[in-house]
């Protein structure tokens, strides 16, 4: 092995680190304290700028300080004696992590944006059964992290079960990767509600900063108004609709080229390594008996574009604590890809099964709180307030009617479920069409529901649960689901599978 | 890879949930319920009467009686639908799940088989252990939903269950005598 550098000594990061300590403490401090530096800016008074700068220089200085401690008490050796991997931390409380070495699956070496700039790289171990966070080491010199991850694999594969994988270790094979233009397809046709939301929030928030600041606004906003009060009313609204259209388009767009940048997915020993991100390099280890359920989503253009969306849960697992599930998102795959994904995760591609239906009371029920009822209160409301003409009413109701019942509509007839012997796949979803797909023998519990007043038409509804999130199905025929539901605590009883 | 086969097994033969005989709560765990919903109504009548009597100016004297005859009515219906809730709880114990149902409006059975149970739980209220009682809880990995709590149980039936459901998740574990009691208000 390498002599010139000894890990056996506990030795501290790069001392450019501190660089990289300093920012990780401002940006927390910040995130934590944001709304009260916000109203700190905003009551901003002009008179008294030498406290403002004094304020600010003892701020920065606070945390360099702590910064430099941070990096001063931060340690890390292999103690060759027990086989461990060993990293002290902590100003005040001071924090021992011991990782044996031959519970170490993998090794990561990333990026951020900081990190790129100083040239130091962040170190990550992934350990079977422990918080994969808690192990990292955030500054360290590339050469000196290449030779640190060999002496940690190579502890790894002093067993005999991992000698040949070492070879897969070196050279990960590359299975898939998620093209520029797939990308750009995905951020133009997801998310529109949520960037909408997004945006109206963010723009009022800007709109009412201005005000406070300048005061003056007022007098844009005018010139604005009388600007497209002197065009003719059906271009000002074209006008106004593809300005937003265009900018919620366009955040989308950045979102996800800046988040899914170069997505690729490569095949590393047991697990799966998905990396992606063009400002900060992401790893994220996927291990395929882990997976509790994959999810596709597909809306109406981007069936046109052939790409979707592919959503993956996992239960990430520490024996004895609690059991959390992470999403990871696959954006951007076409049609052949999405089945190279899906036999990956579940050995065959999962094929779908007898369909059953809802019952069509689902959507008489939904009818009537989704449609009917908001237009009874809203009718109910002008009544009393008298907010709008009768005109007006019945045009906005006339627009709610028809867009709520369209989406109720193709909820509707989207609502289905195909059971096989293999596979659980829940189709539903009004605009995007999601396709949650579970393997019967990874159920955790089932939950079966029936409302009193279900009982003479026999309907009911049920409830799968896995580790990484639920299926529903709603109002279908009750004999039927309880037949399934038989069968299903039938396979999961006699399984020999390990559910993870 | 080998070719996982899996036969069709006729569903008519599987033995069916639905019909399993339910065992009911201990009875006495009615006045545990009971006890519990009369300490909440008190306290709900209490603040409803302090607010009435220092903040009168609050609502008109007419409004105040029509709440004060609303609040009545309901604290007088909880009862009876406590009861009818009770009588709904049932739970039972196959050899391979454990079946829990409850719910007066919507009726839920939910079902855990044994080798989905990461661990069990036995707790014992205030109240119920003045009664002898004692509950169990079911954990899985599947969150707070599919969970499940069987209230009611005699101390030594609820011992007797807990210890069923270890072996069953732990064969080859030893009869430790460790048990996790947890107390609350109940």
């Amino acid at each position: 092995m390498n002599n010139l550098t000894d890990f056996s000594q506990p030795q501290r990061q790069s001392l450019l680190g501190v660089l990289v300590m300093f920012a990780n403490t401002l940006q927390k401090i910040v995130r934590a304290m944001w709304p009260i530096l916000l109203v700190w800016l905003v009551k901003l008074d002009a008179s008294n700028t030498l406290f403002i700068y004094l304020g600010i220089v003892a701020f920065v200085l606070i945390i360099a300080v702590i910064s430099y401690l941070q990096y001063y008490f931060f340690t890390f050796y292999i103690d060759e004696e027990n086989s461990d991997f060993v990293i002290q931390k902590g100003v005040l409380n001071k924090t021992k992590i011991t990782i044996q070495l031959h519970k170490i699956q993998q090794v990561n070496i990333n990026q951020s944006l900081i990190q790129r700039l100083i040239n130091v790289y962040k170190l990550e171990i992934d350990t079977a059964g422990s918080d994969k966070k808690e192990a990292s080491i955030s500054a360290i010199p590339h050469e000196l992290a290449i030779i640190l991850k060999d002496r940690l694999i190579n502890y790894a594969s002093e067993k005999p079960t991992y000698t040949e994988e070492k070879e897969v270790v070196e050279v990960p094979s590359s299975l898939l990767k998620i093209s520029l233009s797939s990308l750009i397809k995905i951020g133009f046709t997801s998310n529109y509600v949520k960037s909408f939301v997004l945006f109206i929030v963010f723009f009022s928030a800007m709109l009412e900063n201005i005000k406070k600041i300048f005061g003056s606004a007022q007098i844009q906003e005018d010139k604005v108004t009388s600007y497209l009060e002197k065009l003719p009313l059906l271009t000002s609204f074209v006008m106004v609709l593809g300005t937003i259209i265009g900018i919620v388009l366009v955040v989308n767009l950045g979102q996800t080229i800046i988040k899914y940048y170069d997505f690729t997915i490569r095949r590393n020993n047991q697990s799966i390594v998905l990396s992606y991100g063009l400002l900060a390099t992401k790893n994220t280890l996927l291990h395929p008996k882990k997976v509790q359920l994959v999810s596709t989503t597909q809306n109406f253009f981007q069936k046109k574009f052939d790409i979707l969306t592919i959503g993956i849960r996992q239960a990430s697992s520490n024996p004895g604590s609690n059991i959390k599930s992470d999403k990871i998102d696959v954006p951007g795959a076409a049609k052949l890809e999405r089945d190279e994904i899906l036999k990956i995760l579940f050995n065959t591609f999962p094929e779908k099964g007898k369909l059953m239906l809802p019952n069509w009371r689902k959507l008489a029920l939904e009818s009537f709180f989704l449609l009917l009822l908001p237009i009874v209160v809203f009718i109910l409301v002008n009544v009393s307030f008298d907010l709008f003409i009768w005109n007006e009413l019945v045009m906005y109701c006339s627009i709610f009617a028809l867009f709520s019942g369209i989406l109720l509509w193709f909820s509707y007839k989207n609502y289905r479920l195909f059971v096989s012997n293999d596979f659980i796949i829940k189709q539903n979803g009004a605009w995007d069409i999601d396709n949650t797909i579970i393997e019967p023998y990874k159920i955790q519990a089932i939950t079966t529901k029936q409302f009193f007043w279900q009982k003479a038409t026999n309907i009911g509804s049920v409830t799968l649960s896995t580790a990484g999130g639920n299926i529903d199905f709603l109002t279908g025929n009750y004999l039927e689901i309880k037949k399934m539901v038989n069968n299903w605590l039938y396979q999961v009883e006699t399984t020999n599978k390990n559910w993870m | 890879m080998q070719k996982f086969t899996n036969e069709t097994t006729e569903i008519i033969d599987l033995p069916r949930f639905e019909e399993v005989k339910l065992n009911r709560l201990q009875a006495k765990y009615f006045n545990v319920v009971a006890i519990i919903l009369s300490i909440v109504n008190f306290v709900i009548l209490l603040v409803f009467f302090v607010i009435s009597y220092f903040q009168t100016e609050l609502f008109s004297n007419r409004i105040w009686l029509v709440m004060g005859i609303a609040l009545s009515i309901l604290i007088g219906l909880s009862y009876p639908l406590a009861k009818l809730s009770f009588n709904k709880k049932g739970y039972a114990f196959r050899t391979h799940d454990a079946i829990y149902k409850s719910g007066l409006i919507s009726e839920m059975t939910t079902i855990i088989p044994f080798n989905r149970v990461q661990h069990v739980a036995l707790h014992q209220g205030f109240f119920s252990r003045k009664f002898g009682l004692a509950s169990v809880e079911l954990f899985t990995a599947g969150g707070n939903s599919s969970d499940i709590k069987i209230p009611g149980l005699l101390l030594e039936d609820a011992q007797k269950i807990k210890n069923l459901v270890s072996k069953k998740i732990n064969p080859d574990a030893t009869d430790e005598p460790h048990n996790v009691v947890h107390n609350n208000m109940e």
